[in-house]
């Protein structure tokens, strides 16, 4: 008596194959949590900026070149210079989680870090307290 | 056997192309501001066309454009009288103004009685030097100074509530004391997001969230197929980088944190914030933050900023003596406090 038959096999090849096709599916369509920075001049989105770039990096964009970010190699970014009077801008502090957000009144810039790609289940739709 | 595999491709596809369909319904869309109430607004609601999110945008600028305007007790608007001009009438006459004013008085007037007295509209005297001295502090580091007691002391003698004479049958405010100022900073932002999130929603907002510079207001639950309740994350103030985030749902509900890590400056090395409390008259030191959870955001506002200038036991037992009303406390080494049905809005 033989263990499987021919055709079992198939029927195991084909659940195989179909998990497998599922699985890359599911992966690249939920399971995404990477983010990207988006800085708007007044209401107008001037910038988006990778976060999972591995990158380090000083910039400034150019409608207003006294506001200073820095970018970091583990995937956040911060207001790190500006020439405002308050500070309240750089005391947010590094952001990197989706929802945050910064920005700087007085020259009118704001940082919001958003979902590359599909907005996920856990996402906060916005973060307040920093 | 063919069939049984493509009977499994079909429901897989299936469900599939149903969680499609799902999220087509309504879509989600976003909107910032950053021209009132000198923070950021922002909008996150679904809709199912973009000009209806865009109309509700508006209809919710415009709306807090005027409380923006009337709450102000820096600028002067033309045509107008805001708290401002009550201030600037202070010992001179009483300044006929708009019910907007009348009503948000009344309700400071309510929120200085609950708290006794740590939240307080006519602290104004005593703010003014800390903004001033912050301000200086802020643009000149090296020189950045304390107020002086005798001087904070000498401002705190005119900052009696009791004495502002709200008058309603003439819609009038006066300060009889010249020396006295309205700051109505700590209830103003949140006062407006309630009466402005009403509004949205009596002009068919079903599914919606605002917040005006942290004060946050939840109209319905999102409009995604699901349903699911709002999720707001609450910033770790011993951990500014974006970590360890608190979540919390929210289903037509408010809330607002107080901390001291976003208006300060720095003297001698230590940081001094902007909540100021009543009888120290200096920063208050009991917390890093504080939240405060109850579905109208202006009784948020004013709890947060009095819950915040309590000892925990006070501020405790003022919270949980409130219908609907839950908070969360973290103090200085990171140590976190709640009030007793705080968790169950934790989403993790």
């Amino acid at each position: 008596m033989k263990f499987f038959k021919r055709t079992d096999l198939i029927i195991i090849v084909g659940i195989l194959a179909v998990s497998a096709v599922s699985w890359v599916v599911y992966q690249s369509v939920f399971a995404e949590d990477q983010s990207k920075a988006e800085i708007y001049y007044y209401s107008e989105l001037v910038e988006t900026v990778d976060l999972n770039s591995g990158e380090e990096r000083t910039f400034s964009i150019p409608q207003e070149e006294n506001v200073i970010f820095q970018l970091y190699r583990d995937g956040s970014i911060a207001f790190v210079e500006s020439d405002c009077p308050d500070k309240v801008c750089i005391h947010a502090g590094k952001l990197k989680t989706v929802g945050q957000f910064a920005a700087c009144l007085p020259n009118g810039v704001m940082v919001k870090i958003v979902p590359q790609k599909e907005r996920d289940e856990e996402d906060a739709d916005l973060v307040i307290g920093n | 056997m063919i069939k049984k595999l493509i009977a499994v491709f079909i429901i897989i596809t299936l469900i599939f192309s149903l969680a499609a369909c799902g999220k087509q319904e309504k879509k989600r869309y976003e909107a910032e501001f950053l021209l009132l109430f000198d923070t950021v607004t922002q909008i996150v609601g679904y809709t199912e066309t973009k000009e209806e999110f865009a109309a509700q945008v508006d209809l919710i600028y415009e709306s807090l454009k005027e409380y923006h305007q009337l709450y102000d007790i820096y600028n002067n608007y033309d045509g107008i009288n805001n708290i401002k001009t009550i201030n600037d009438q202070a010992g001179i006459a009483p300044v006929k103004v708009d019910q907007k004013i009348i009503d948000l008085l009344l309700f400071s007037r309510e929120a200085f009685e609950l708290t006794d007295g740590k939240v307080n509209a006519a602290f104004g005297a005593v703010l003014k030097i800390w903004h001033d001295y912050r301000d200086a502090g802020t643009e000149n580091p090296e020189n950045a100074a304390l107020p002086e007691m005798t001087l904070l002391q000498e401002a705190s003698g005119h900052t009696d509530f009791e004495q502002v004479i709200i008058d309603e049958e003439n819609a009038t405010v006066y300060l009889p004391d010249p020396e006295m100022s309205l700051d109505v900073g700590a209830i103003a932002k949140g006062y407006a997001t309630e009466q402005v999130g009403r509004l949205a929603e009596e002009n068919g907002m079903t599914s919606g969230l605002l917040s005006v510079g942290g004060n946050v207001r939840a109209i319905g639950v999102k409009g995604d197929s699901n349903g699911t309740p709002w999720k707001v994350g609450i910033q770790n103030p011993v951990d500014q980088n974006g970590k360890d985030l608190n979540k919390i749902r929210l289903m037509n509900a408010s809330l607002v944190t107080s901390g001291i890590y976003e208006r300060f400056y720095i003297v001698n090395g230590k940081s001094y914030h902007h909540i100021i409390d009543p009888i120290t008259l200096f920063p208050a030191e009991y917390f890093l933050s504080v939240t405060v959870l109850c579905p109208d955001s202006g009784l948020a506002d004013a709890l947060s900023t009095s819950i915040f200038n309590m000892p925990y036991e006070q501020g405790l037992a003022l919270i949980e003596s409130l219908p609907e009303t839950e908070a969360l406390w973290v103090f200085h080494d990171g140590q976190r406090k709640s009030s007793s049905k705080f968790k169950d809005s934790i989403a993790e």
